[in-house]
């Protein structure tokens, strides 16, 4: 399962990988699955309402286990970076926790720790996340907290400083990385022109550039209630929501949030890049254009996607390239639509000599999607497995949190849980054929090679 | 890392042994059971008392090998088809393997239990080990070996390191093993070893989840009853003596920052001062207000991160770990220097109540938070089992509790000192030949003269 994954265990081997993008994937994709008829229980009763200041509300008590766990998105992504300004959503984010006209960083890192909860901020491209967790007994002072370091920041000059120090120098680690490197490249190669096409975090030439003041100005901006979701779960009721958190939680301030064009222009033609490395192993990245998250082709691509390379061992390009060759030890695919149309992408690692082998291999399955009709048992596989492995997906306070946001993101309503089974129910082979056809270029495709060009024949 | 593991999985202030339930079917196989209903799902997860610690020289990573093969069939299931069955169900199914133990689990809801029951005691003991599938889910394993180890400077560093340190015990040598001896070991190998330690009386089954314990019981003794107990195997493992004096090893690689990863030999949970090194571990990392984090990463400004990881499940005596990625431009010496002093500092001062009792609330808030999942309830009763038994998992709070600002001085004084450490240091070589190579066309094959 995915936990055990996420949580890398020194001295232990898996038999999956501890494989970021694929990990996306899940996270992205079966986190739509839902529950077989007759396990709704699994779905926990939900409330939502809007406060006086449009912030959008979801609770949902859960009373086994004597902790919460908030979590505020806010429309406020690296999408929304300014040209040049590239890590600037994710500065801003970050910047929450370094001060307010209160507290000195110093004093609210020592406050959660003695707390034992955790207050923790990021961005993706699509939104930021601001988060608490903490134990019952502590709940208005880590409350308390959350409020003050979401709406008085402060940003100090020399923790903004630090803040981009320690960025370039994580972006400068990650050059060891090759599946990092990839993935970047791969982005930028992808999207021509476009607000997804940078790494959350920006680059190592716009990183220094960025300024306290922007990112205040940034945070003026965006963070506001009538720009967010609160999802509240675990171990407290209605009552307490009303009376002890929905006050604070009115003070906070409307604002007008600035409308953004976004606009993005892909690679059309194929197109190869390759970064050379003292490296094994090539990490490669085959893809292409993806989709939006409100593409009502989702459920098909969804499918069709866990047949082609996402459903681990039940997938083609695992039993091709892995089982059948001995090829790569992680293999898979996925679309990872957003807001706007992201992408879609085959990741796979293999020793730098079988690179053209994998790559054939890959581009093979791609077409042969296209040009066939899936089998009927693969297709009924693919279903029972997306339909019945829902309760898994909320089956901890953090995944719970997670769901009810995106569900209110993406405006699937809370009736999504069931709906869900009779949307994936009615995809039929054709559809999986037609998507196929539409959403793969197995022609016109970018490819990332990072490895020994040498050794991989690829100079 | 090994810290944040610890904390993670952990159970909550009310005990647990009162709501295990533990039995041993005739054949020896071991079965825990906790029931846990929030939500109509299970864990089934299978341990094998076998890991690295049980290879011998030259035969390293064997237990990881036969992990993969689990997963090529018996008679009844075809090759790979394990997964696809679990998955046609709605389950996820994954298996891992240590120095100490290999796993195999199926999460699932909790009206498809059947489905692991029978895969589960089916591989037991039918499992069919064939030539072919051998030699292609070995090259598999060499590719994880490549992404895991050759290609990352870090985790090479940390296999020097630990091969440092172990000089005698087991715990020399990776889990996923050497290349070389990955390269070298035959079907014959994975046939014995599958014989000496897939047996009832070397596994332990454990099932946390939204189960009758009345109903589940008798499926487990019908499926799994009937296979033949099998002889318990050699568990006593060398450890190594007690060190006399600081080991260094420096690994060059091409790599952007350098690192540095110390090891000193300290006990497992057997001793009692195992708890004290996991306050002390808190007291130096957890947190950004860790003594660490306020040191290297705020006042200095010498690393991008440092982390203190103590090993209390490690079935024989292991390390405790400090490690360290520097900051561009600082030098190994200084945060040596600095690393030492925080060490020295614990020696010196006694901590005070205040900061003492953040320590404890923080590992006991990671423990609370734990419970969520029932996958890291499975596994915290299996670690301890395996380690020792899995009632001390009712000690773990108390004990931490107990530490005492002298017990942390103590034990610091006598662990936490140079003659009993190996130090690993990376050296990042410039690369040589960095560029990226011009776009070209798409892949075609060159052309041959």
């Amino acid at each position: 399962m995915l936990l055990v994954l996420r949580c890398f265990i020194p001295h232990s081997a898996f038999r999956i990988p501890n494989f970021r993008p694929l990990l996306l994937i899940l996270t992205l994709t079966l986190m739509w699955m839902s529950l077989p008829v007759g396990s709704l229980q699994a779905m926990p009763p939900v409330q939502r309402m809007t406060l006086s200041n449009h912030l959008i509300l979801l609770s949902s008590g859960e009373h086994s286990l004597p902790f919460v766990t908030l979590q505020l998105l806010i429309d406020s992504g690296s999408r929304r970076d300014p040209s040049g300004k590239e890590g600037l959503a994710y500065l801003t984010a970050k910047g929450l926790l370094h001060g307010t006209s209160k507290r000195t960083i110093n004093q609210i890192n020592e406050e959660l720790d003695f707390l034992g909860a955790s207050l923790n901020s990021s961005s993706g491209r699509d939104y930021a996340t601001f988060s608490l967790r903490v134990l019952k007994k502590d709940l208005e002072k880590g409350f308390d907290l959350f409020m003050e370091v979401l709406t008085q920041p402060i940003f100090p000059e020399e923790e903004i400083k630090r803040e981009i120090e320690k960025t370039l120098a994580a972006i400068q680690s990650e050059e060891d990385q090759p599946e990092e490197v990839a993935e970047k490249a791969f982005l930028k190669a992808l999207f021509l022109n476009s607000p997804y096409g940078h790494p959350v975090e920006g680059t190592k030439e716009s990183v220094p550039k960025l300024k306290r003041e922007e990112a205040i100005l940034f945070y003026r901006s965006y963070y506001h209630p009538n720009n967010a979701i609160l999802t509240i779960v675990g171990d407290i009721t209605a009552d307490e929501i009303k009376s002890k958190l929905i006050p604070r939680l009115e003070k906070w301030s409307k604002g007008k949030i600035p409308k953004v064009p976004f606009l993005t222009t892909f690679e059309k033609e194929q197109k190869t890049v390759k970064i050379n490395r003292p490296i094994t192993q090539a990490n490669i990245i085959l893809g292409n254009a993806g989709v939006t998250r409100e593409n009502p082709d989702f459920y098909a691509l969804t499918v069709m996607n866990y047949i082609l390379g996402g459903g681990g061992f039940a997938s083609r390009l695992m039993e091709v390239i892995r089982n059948k060759r001995g090829l790569a030890y992680s293999v898979g695919s996925f679309f990872d639509p957003g807001k706007y149309p992201g992408s879609f992408q085959i990741i796979l690692q293999t020793k730098n000599q079988s690179t053209r082998e994998a790559i054939s291999l890959s581009l093979q399955q791609m077409e042969r999607i296209q040009k066939e009709l899936v089998l009927e048992k693969e297709l009924e596989a693919a279903k029972k497995y997306l339909i019945g492995s829902f309760p898994m997906r909320l089956d901890t306070q953090g995944k719970l949190a997670n769901f009810l946001s995106q569900v209110e993101y993406y405006g699937l309503g809370l009736d999504y849980p069931e709906k869900y089974p009779s949307l994936i129910q009615s995809v039929t082979r054709e559809d999986i054929l037609r998507v196929a056809k539409k959403y793969l270029y197995p022609q016109k495709y970018v490819l990332v090679i990072v490895a020994d060009l040498k050794e991989a024949g690829m100079e | 890392m090994l810290l944040f593991l610890i904390l993670s999985v952990a159970i909550s202030e009310a005990g647990l042994k009162e709501n295990v339930f533990e039995t041993a079917l005739p054949n020896g196989l071991k079965v825990i059971l906790l029931e846990n209903h929030k939500a109509p799902l299970v864990t089934f997860q299978v341990w094998y008392r076998v890991g690295s610690r049980n290879e011998s020289w030259g035969k390293t990573g064997l237990s990881h090998m036969l992990e993969h093969m689990m997963f090529k069939g018996t008679e009844k299931v075809g090759p790979e088809e394990f997964s696809r069955i679990v998955q046609e169900n709605g389950g996820n199914d994954n298996a891992f393997t240590s120095r100490d133990y290999t796993a195999y689990f199926e999460n699932m809801s909790t009206d498809r239990v059947q489905i692991p029951i029978d895969l589960e005691s089916d591989r037991m003991h039918n499992l069919l080990l064939r030539e072919q599938d051998f030699r292609t889910e070995r090259m598999v394993v060499m590719e994880e070996r490549r992404l895991r180890t050759e290609d990352n400077p870090q985790a090479n560093l940390q296999e020097h390191m630990e091969a440092t340190a172990f000089l005698t015990s087991p715990y020399h040598w990776p889990t996923i093993g050497w290349k070389e001896d990955i390269e070298r070991f035959t079907l014959d190998d994975l046939k014995a070893y599958y014989k000496t330690y897939y047996n009832p009386v070397n596994a332990i089954l454990v099932v946390v989840g939204d189960f009758k314990r009345e109903e589940l019981l008798p499926k487990i003794e019908k499926a799994f009853g009937s296979i033949t107990k099998g002889i318990p195997p050699n568990q006593e493992k060398d450890i190594d003596p007690k060190q006399t004096g600081e080991r260094r090893v420096f690994v060059k690689k091409e790599a952007q920052l350098p690192y540095l990863v110390t090891g000193y030999h300290v006990p497992n949970l057997r001793e009692p001062d195992s708890y004290a090194l996991e306050v002390i571990a808190a007291l130096l990392s957890a947190g950004k207000s860790s003594r660490l984090y306020q040191s290297l990463v705020r006042e200095k400004r010498l690393v991008l991160s440092v982390d203190a990881d103590h090993s209390l499940l490690s079935r024989d005596p292991s390390l405790f770990y400090l490690s360290a990625e520097l900051l561009p431009g600082k030098e190994v010496t200084e945060v040596e220097k600095a690393l030492d002093q925080e060490v020295e500092r614990l020696k010196e001062e006694l901590v005070g109540a205040h900061e003492l009792e953040k320590a404890k609330n923080q590992i006991e808030a990671s423990f609370i938070f734990s419970q969520d999942s029932l996958f890291s309830q499975a596994m915290l009763l299996a670690q301890h089992e395996i380690a020792l038994t899995w009632r001390a998992v009712d000690d773990y709070l108390p004990s931490i509790r107990k530490v005492s600002p002298e017990d942390v001085q103590r034990v610091v004084k006598r662990y936490l000192i140079q003659e009993n450490r190996t130090v690993g240091i990376l050296i990042p070589l410039p690369p040589k030949e960095g560029k990226p190579a011009p776009e070209g066309p798409p892949v075609k094959e060159r052309m041959i003269r």
